[in-house]
């Protein structure tokens, strides 16, 4: 189930595994480590403390999108049938105890809310980092729901394309969506202004913010990636890339108060550091080892322990944002996606034959540097 | 532009106006008992098959890139929604877009060229047009119409029962003239075998270059429309280099107006045959099997474009002869 780096070091060790029925298209944590994933099969399982439940049975049409509340309360899940389900997590007793009876999977009753959408294929929602609302993709719109008054608050016309990616600001403040032409980023605190435009010759396909809320990154169709201070007029263009840029992810800041930004690009990453001097623009150096796409791409929510996983179906913890610091395995058919939980204790990943896979971090490690 | 990969889904593309009989043709391969599971990527959601799970409802969205370079004109909605389909990749196994009657069918076809990921899941398979052969007069002028026949591998003479059999006779040799590439098939209902229209591979260049020796043997006719097809068929070798500096300058400066192009080269001192295909301005070319003992080694070329000066790429070609 891992692998050890050069170093010999063991980073995480796996702790627990289990099989959905088709490709995981999402995997979750919640702030009171909880773990949701999501299948093409259209499944939506909860994970506690090696207890799995289903909160969806496998059907005839996918689901895409997973995202949990900051406040842990809600689950959102969205996919190929239109549909956009809310689960009120805190209504169910916990700690998880599989039990058919309380959970029938055949019923989707146990959800809060479903809005239906017909026939649009939602597979970008998104909830507040500060507040219960949830933004989901509609075709070329996004729709804000309100948790406390249930309603769908308002429509956010992007106009350009379909939404191909949304990002909320992590101090709550904004809203970023993603498609054609650029980036349009809308103030949450009056939805009516009228949004700035970060304005590309090409497709924005990824929008990241960095954890200070101070840059906004975006990953484009023509190979390259834009980065503006957010405010300031004249963004960055990082080119070199030898396709589109399909992933991207900011470290915590370090010393210098910048964060350092990892892009993925086929099978290759690059990790852009930025020059003290502003003129000296952002440099990268390159992480090379995967041989097939890239798919997921993540920084440790603490350190710049960087986790990569791909086609390849290697899960690769980089150390330091530098050297392999360990291999993990556990998906023959290809890794789909990953993620860390909020103190970055525990790693999960999912596969594209429906393995699910969690790490947990080794006893003996001494941190990730 | 890639050869195709063995674990890659094929795709058909089926463009024509609307009323053509698109949809009808698209219900036909749905329902037709070929033993392929079929997902359809359509644009007006309710008039196909509904209980198949794997009908999608998109909205055609072209992408521009590059200051409007016309070879990154791509389809991002297909990037979109073919990529989320593909994580079902064991629930299907051909792949059918259905374009609106007004679409340009370059920005499809080029999707599945220039963009990595469909180029590593996708094989496009062929380009089947429905044309109405009543009403298409009405439409003849129009662009779409005249690039929906252009770049089309099998094109349905469709409706065939609504006018004289001159008047077929007529448009039939009026499409010829256009593409001489594509199979043309007299249909009514837009009934026809499916082996005529899935797992053509006319993509492949390893099959693709089945030239219609009728259209190569033809004398060139004078036609009154913009958009035309006509081939050259030189004997001799090529100078290589020549050859390159020729195609690379015409692929710059004329690609906009080359609709679709193929052939198969003798190159001076190769013994292999080199066979090649170009959409616009994205070209593919590679060394094929040994030229034979017994064959006559010279160069077939087709070109289908618009405003295509024939004389002048037949002398230019000449120029690149050893």
């Amino acid at each position: 189930m891992f692998g050890v780096g050069a170093k010999g070091k063991v980073l995480l060790r796996s702790r627990w595994g289990d099989n959905l029925s088709e490709y995981v298209t999402a995997v979750v944590w919640s702030t009171d480590g909880l773990l949701a994933a999501s299948s093409a099969a259209g499944e939506v399982v909860l994970w506690q403390d090696n207890n799995l439940v289903n909160l969806l049975p496998a059907g005839l049409t996918s689901i895409d999108c997973l995202s949990f509340s900051a406040d842990g309360k809600f689950l959102a899940a969205g996919g190929q049938d239109s549909k956009v389900r809310i689960w009120d997590i805190s209504s169910f007793k916990l700690p998880l105890i599989p039990d058919d009876k309380k959970w029938q999977p055949e019923q989707e009753e146990n959800s809060l809310v479903t809005l239906d959408n017909a026939p649009k294929w939602i597979d970008k929602l998104s909830w507040s980092p500060t507040c219960n609302q949830l933004a989901f993709s509609l075709g070329p719109d996004v729709q804000i729901w309100d948790a406390d008054c249930q309603k769908v608050i308002t429509t956010l016309p992007f106009t350009n394309s379909s939404v191909l990616d949304l990002a909320w600001r992590p101090n709550g403040n904004n809203l970023a969506i993603a498609g054609q032409g650029g980036v349009k980023i809308w103030n949450t605190k009056n939805w009516d202004d009228d949004p700035d435009l970060i304005d590309l010759p090409s497709a924005s396909i990824v929008t990241a913010w960095s954890g200070d809320s101070k840059y906004i990154a975006s990953g484009n169709l023509d190979n390259t990636i834009t980065v503006s201070e957010y405010g300031s007029p004249d963004p960055w263009v990082m080119r070199g890339f030898p396709g589109k840029v399909a992933n991207l992810s900011w470290s915590r800041s370090l010393s210098n108060n910048t964060p350092l930004l990892a892009a993925s690009s086929i099978e290759g990453i690059a990790v852009w550091k930025k020059e003290a001097d502003d003129k000296d623009g952002w440099n990268a150096r390159v992480l090379a080892l995967h041989d097939r796409r890239i798919q997921a791409l993540e920084f440790h929510p603490h350190s710049l322990l960087l986790a990569s996983a791909g086609d390849d179906g290697r899960l690769v913890l980089w150390t330091k944002a530098k050297q392999v610091g360990q291999i993990l395995e556990g998906a023959s058919g290809g890794f789909s996606c990953l993620v860390w939980d909020r103190n970055g204790q525990q790693l999960a990943a999912g596969g594209q034959n429906g393995e699910l896979i969690i790490w947990s971090k080794s006893k003996r490690g001494k941190g990730f540097g | 532009m890639v050869a195709t990969n063995i674990n890659t889904v094929p795709v058909t593309v089926i463009t024509g106006y609307l009323g053509a009989g698109k949809t009808t043709l698209l219900n036909r391969i749905l329902t037709y008992e070929h033993g392929k599971k079929v997902a359809v990527i359509v644009n007006e959601f309710g008039e196909v098959g509904i209980d198949n799970q794997l009908v999608i409802d998109a909205d055609e969205e072209i992408f521009e890139m590059n200051n409007g370079c016309i070879c990154c004109t791509v389809r991002g909605d297909l990037i979109r929604i073919v990529g989320n389909l593909m994580k079902r990749r064991n629930k299907f196994d051909h792949l059918v877009i259905e374009t609106t009657g007004l679409a340009d069918p370059a920005p499809v076809i080029q999707t599945f060229f220039v963009d990595e990921d469909m180029r590593e899941k996708i094989s496009l398979d062929a380009v089947v047009t429905v044309v109405d052969a009543k009403h298409i007069q009405q439409h003849w002028e129009a662009d779409e119409a005249q690039e929906q026949i252009a770049f089309a591998d099998v094109i349905l003479l469709n409706k065939t029962d609504l006018v004289t059999p001159e008047e077929l006779e007529k448009l039939e040799n009026k499409i010829k003239a256009m593409n001489g590439m594509a199979k043309i098939y007299r249909t009514q209902n837009s009934e026809l075998g499916m082996d005529a229209l899935l797992e053509v591979q006319a993509f492949n260049l390893d099959r693709a270059l089945e030239i219609d020796p009728e259209f190569l043997n033809e004398v060139a006719h004078e036609h009154d429309e913009t958009v035309k097809s006509f081939a050259i068929v030189e004997s001799g070798a090529l100078d290589g280099q020549k050859l390159d500096n020729w195609l690379g300058k015409l692929l710059q400066t004329r690609g906009v107006d080359i609709f679709r192009m193929k052939g198969i080269l003798n190159i001076a001192g190769e013994d292999q045959r080199f066979v090649f295909q170009g959409v616009h301005m994205l070209f593919d070319g590679k060394p094929d099997r040994l030229w034979k003992k017994e064959e006559n080694r010279k160069n077939e070329l087709v070109f289908i474009g618009r405003n295509l000066d024939e004389t002048r790429l037949r002398e230019d070609f000449r120029q690149c002869l050893v």
